[in-house]
């Protein structure tokens, strides 16, 4: 679900406004570890998904001491540059241990579709939806009522008082990365099945999570999870009743409106002018 | 002079590939290297001018690219017809894109244009009946590679030509300023929405000649040349070269065309290749190489001298559009501004209650109050980056509520900030300039091609602009970089910058703070000097006692967001309410 992905960017966003625009190199990450340590090494399943969150984990906090630390509180977009950079390291690398082509991921879900009147899906497609829910939620518990997540939210609020407080702002940051990676990873985990895996995956994620998290508001995480859901339905219904091909240009021209009325998203603070 | 000769030696390269050699592989290579270049100078304009970044120019180049192409084998037009609509659909295609993306600014509008790449892409391939599908468009006439070798050498010298003229034009001035400090450019009166959507535009016309000149290079185009790891090259290139620098583009483009080109055995590890390349140039060359190798700061240059005629004509005054200078006085008498109720509240925190006061033409009045009465705020209201709650302002005698600051600058109010915002990477004479051209910023194209119009209009501009920093002492740092000067200094500047606009109002916000007393002093001189030369009316927001009660005709005290008390110096000196709140005293 591209809310979930969308997420990633509202963590890394409300600590530091900073984000991995390479989110869906993540995903896409994600995706190929679990294919390798799950398909192609035949680790049973709970392991390789151990596997790779760890590894997802790991990936999200090498973004952020690489491409996102040494630029964090200078106002230039390098952290921009430098994560796509990451990225396209990243996908080069998966390219060439992986191989360029799509690879199907198989899943016990998708052995065989539920019928619902004349359509079709498989449990798979709706398991995506709930563990994304389930996981927005768990998400929202740990900034709410855990400590840790609360220094958080102290550092996304006024990162001077929170170092002040004794707060370890670089580590606060470069686990907001790494939380973030790791919800991608769980997205190409999930997805994975649906979509196939490749190397060229990550980008059209990345890019469609952005839109949700534009639309929903940037700093909104209710926002974002509503968008999600909101732009999945509408994907699947331009598809079903124009085209597949419709699908992109109605999800982008959505994101346009938006920009258009509410710059700063549906739910999202209207940013104050600091003067 | 070394930069001359530099260029000369570069131009003098040019001429001598295609006589060198006779090898279409040096040539096909080197107007690689030349559309690389026009591509990333025009990219330059919006993001080491502007300072905003776009990820999705390919989708602009293809644009240039297919319009040439349609043009020539659909419409059977000529090569030149075809370029220059090419360009002209592209700058189109360019603004409607900006006006929708510009909206948002910096890691939006990167992935907002990253968006537009791919649809474009996506178009390209889906609309196979008009643009050839992925195979592209074949069979497009084509000139011979000599003499599109001259053309694109051409061009390329053209589009580094126009960028030059543009960083040291009024437009150059306004995006640096944007770029800068969004915040003072508005109060300066211009718009930044308006001012990037011009930048974007810029480039997406030099994206759209790169665009169809590249189509006549080959013969046919696909949609393979146009991903969005071609927008990402662009930057790179522009990155690696030198960021606002004016050769930078080319050093980029020569470097990101040979490099490949050298490397095609490395071809699977391209990807990684440009990563790296990236994140060096981030890491370790911030200015890019143009950056690296030429030390200090560039100090563009001022344009040539003037013809006696041409000087004839500097005195051509400048015309404030849309303000009806002096037709209030009679309407409103003395009084220049009145507010009436104004109420400011910051979620359920009362910041203004109820404010209301009138400020006299010519007079200074000072604000004043302890600190959080809510001074600042006022500014802030008056100056509309704050919409008041409640109330009524008028300056003038027209309403100025839910008006945008740069709309309220061009209406004649001008102020500085509590923490001074002088534009970096601006000079202190460019800065001043910046506030006297305020949003009249001639037209674009003369801008770009250095016409004898925008020359005058720049000659004025300096003009003026030297005797404004004549008059507050700052002539001998005309030339230096404002963020290197002092603070005392750097206000002097935002004082000189906001006169320079030629206000009806001069709101200062702790003009004292951080002087030295003989630059208070100083400061005390020049506010009388004003009022004395029937300057703008000064409202003095101020916590420095012996200045307030030294220059102002009136003071208006605020606490906790209300008026306690209202008068002449003297008047307030001795009221009691404001004994109290100064000093907690209840008698």
């Amino acid at each position: 679900m591209y809310g979930l992905v969308a997420l990633g960017y509202h963590i890394t966003w409300s600590t530091s406004r900073t984000m991995n625009f390479s989110q869906g190199h993540a995903v896409m990450a994600g995706a190929v570890v679990a294919y390798a340590v799950f398909v192609a090494l035949g680790w049973p399943f709970p392991l390789a998904l151990l596997v790779t969150l760890a590894a997802l984990a790991c990936f999200g906090a090498l973004v952020e001491r690489v491409a996102v630390r040494p630029f964090f509180l200078r106002a230039s977009p390098a952290w921009l540059l430098a994560t796509i950079a990451v990225g396209i390291i990243a996908e080069n690398v998966a390219q060439l241990t992986f191989g360029k082509d799509a690879r199907a991921f198989p899943s016990p879900l998708m052995q065989k579709p539920i019928m619902v009147g004349s359509a079709g899906f498989y449990a798979q497609e709706l398991l995506v939806p709930v563990a994304g829910l389930l996981l927005m939620g768990l998400v929202q518990l740990f900034y709410h009522r855990t400590p840790y997540g609360k220094q958080l939210k102290a550092v996304a609020w006024n990162p001077e008082a929170a170092g002040l407080m004794g707060i370890n702002i670089p580590r606060a940051v470069m686990a907001s990365y790494a939380l973030s990676a790791v919800l991608a990873g769980v997205a190409g985990v999930l997805l994975a099945p649906l979509l196939n895996v490749s190397p060229q995956m990550g980008t059209i994620i990345g890019l469609k999570a952005f839109a949700v998290a534009i639309i929903g508001g940037l700093t909104s995480a209710p926002g974002i999870v509503v968008a999600g859901l909101g732009y999945g339905l509408v994907e699947s219904f331009t598809a079903g009743y124009i085209s597949t091909r419709a699908r992109e240009i109605v999800g982008f021209g959505l994101v346009i409106l938006v920009l258009v009325a509410r710059p700063w998203g549906l739910l999202g603070e209207k940013p104050s002018r600091r003067v | 002079m070394r930069d001359r000769l530099g260029w000369a030696v570069l131009a003098a390269a040019a001429a001598a590939v295609p006589l060198l050699t006779s090898n279409t592989y040096y040539l096909y290579v080197a107007i690689s290297i030349g559309l690389l270049t026009i591509v990333t100078a025009g990219l330059n304009v919006l993001v080491g001018l502007t300072g905003q970044t776009s990820l999705g120019h390919a989708g602009l180049y293809a644009f240039g690219a297919y319009t040439a192409a349609l043009c020539v084998t659909r419409a059977g037009m000529g090569e030149w017809a075809a370029i220059a609509l090419a360009i002209a659909v592209t700058s189109v295609v360019g603004a409607a894109v900006a006006a929708a993306a510009l909206r948002v600014s910096g890691p939006y509008l990167a992935m907002v244009t990253i968006a537009f790449g791919l649809i474009v892409e996506g178009v390209l391939i889906e609309w196979g009946s008009v643009t050839g599908g992925p195979g592209g468009i074949f069979n497009i006439p084509k000139p011979a590679l000599r003499s599109h070798y001259w053309t694109v050498m051409l061009a390329a010298a053209l589009a580094l030509w126009l960028t030059a003229n543009l960083r040291r034009s009024t437009w150059g001035r306004a995006f640096l300023a944007v770029k800068s400090s969004e915040v003072a450019a508005e109060s300066l009166g211009l718009s930044s929405y308006y001012v990037r959507i011009i930048a974007f535009t810029v480039s997406a016309a030099f994206a759209g000649a790169a665009g169809a000149l590249f189509t006549f290079l080959n013969g046919y185009i696909s949609p393979d040349s146009f991903t969005l790891q071609t927008s990402i090259v662009f930057m790179l290139a522009l990155l690696f070269g030198g960021l606002g620098r004016i050769a930078g583009p080319l050093a980029g483009s020569l470097a990101l065309t040979i490099l490949p080109e050298l490397l095609t055995s490395l071809l699977d590890y391209r990807l990684i290749l440009y990563g790296t390349l990236l994140l060096v140039s981030i890491y370790w060359l911030p200015e890019g190489v143009i950056g690296a190798l030429s030390r200090g700061r560039p100090r563009p240059s001022p344009h040539p001298a003037l013809s006696p005629k041409e000087r004839g004509r500097i005195l051509d005054p400048l015309p404030h559009r849309g303000r009806e200078q002096g037709e209030g006085a009679a309407a409103t008498g003395g009084a220049l501004l009145t507010t009436s109720g104004v109420s400011l509240s910051f979620g359920g925190i009362s910041a203004l209650a109820d404010v209301s006061l009138t400020v006299d033409r010519r007079s200074i009045h000072a604000v004043i109050g302890p600190n959080g009465a809510g001074k600042t705020s006022f500014l802030n209201v008056l100056s509309g980056f704050y919409a008041p709650a409640a109330g009524e302002i008028s300056l003038d005698g027209r309403s100025t509520v839910g008006r945008p600051p740069y709309a309220l600058a061009r209406a004649g109010i001008a102020r500085t900030f509590q923490t001074a915002q002088v534009f970096g990477g601006l000079s202190t004479w460019e800065n001043v300039a910046v506030g006297v051209a305020g949003p009249r910023l001639g037209s674009i194209l003369g801008a770009l091609a250095g016409m004898p119009r925008a020359r005058i209009r720049e000659a004025a501009i300096q003009a003026r602009g030297h005797a404004l920093l004549e008059a507050l002492g700052l002539a001998e740092a005309a030339a230096e970089p404002a963020e290197a000067l002092a603070a005392g200094l750097r206000r002097t500047l935002e004082i000189a910058r906001a006169l320079a606009t030629d206000p009806l109002l001069l709101m200062l916000d702790e003009p004292a703070a951080g002087l030295s007393p003989t630059e208070i002093v100083a400061l005390d001189e020049q506010l009388t000097g004003l009022r004395e030369h029937g300057g703008p009316a000064v409202i003095l927001v101020e916590h420095h006692m012996d200045l307030v009660m030294a220059v102002s005709d009136r003071i208006t005290v605020l606490d906790y967001g209300r008026v306690i008390a209202d008068g002449t110096p003297e008047a307030v000196r001795r009221d009691p309410a404001v004994i109290e709140a100064y000093l907690g005293a209840a008698p």
